[in-house]
């Protein structure tokens, strides 16, 4: 299968309140342009608001930025799919600490959902992350109909 | 930038309905918190909340949503929601929203349901 890259977008945005609207609005449009379903792209949109939010709230990064880049490829038969890459240059967190989090209905604590979202609404997801920063891999593939 | 949510209310003889319009992060799900506690103390007991007109949420406003129920089940009262997009359902089953509240696909049938006149 000829995998090429079509469409390409890098943004670096503030870490201020509600800054993952605009990555995800980013993401909504490049994702359209290549024919994702509305669908599809609600749900990317949803799993990137939650990367960024957890750069922003947990990393801890000293230059308060959030590093975003989407890539767009379409194998030629209109299913298209879009990677995405949000990164900061925080101070890294431990993947199995951040899961145990996860709450339930009567914990003090309600936090920590936002792994499980980005999981379920995205088809892959990688994460690397250490002492020098944070970067989220995420590929939303469009279901072939 | 984003879509400030604005809520309104609608009150029914035995309940409410809660109409929001905009993104549910912490700032909004604080609005239809504080909406909401005000009219569990005029004592209404049975609230629905109509999100027809949002179609962004985040993991922060849901958990604010979570506490909201919280507080109207040790009223004994009950929540619910209606006409959610298929993203907003999907996230509210993730996060265990849906076993605690009645999610409904329209209001006619929420009303219907909940006795709400």
């Amino acid at each position: 299968m000829n995998m090429t890259a079509e469409r390409q977008m890098e943004l670096t945005l503030p870490m201020v309140p509600d800054i993952e609207i605009a990555a995800a609005r980013a993401a909504g449009n490049l994702a359209r342009e290549m024919g994702m379903s509305s669908d599809s792209i609600d749900e990317m949109a949803h799993a990137i608001i939650e990367a960024c939010i957890n750069a922003r709230e947990h990393s801890g990064s000293a230059d308060r930025r959030i590093y975003v880049r989407f890539v767009g490829t379409s194998p030629g038969n209109g299913t298209p799919r879009i990677d995405v890459w949000i990164t900061d240059h925080g101070k890294g967190f431990s993947v199995n600490d951040a899961r145990s989090r996860r709450s339930q209905l009567g914990a003090v604590h309600k936090r920590g959902w936002g792994l499980s979202i980005i999981e379920a609404h995205m088809d892959e997801v990688e994460i690397s992350t250490n002492e020098d920063g944070t970067t989220i891999h995420m590929v939303k593939y469009e279901k072939q109909s | 930038m984003t879509d400030e949510l604005r809520v309104s209310v609608e009150r029914r003889d035995n309940g409410a309905i809660l109409y929001t319009k905009g993104y549910i992060n912490n700032v909004g799900g604080e609005e239809i918190a504080n909406r909401a506690y005000e009219l569990m103390e005029e004592d209404v007991r049975t609230l629905l909340l109509n999100l027809r007109e949002t179609k962004i949420v985040n993991s922060i406003g849901i958990s604010i949503l979570i506490e909201i129920i919280e507080k109207m089940m040790e009223k004994g009262g009950r929540i619910a929601f209606c006409c959610l997009t298929p993203v907003i359902h999907k996230t509210f089953q993730i996060m265990g929203l849906a076993n605690y509240a009645t999610i409904f696909d329209s209001e006619e049938t929420a009303l219907q349901e909940l006795a709400l006149q």
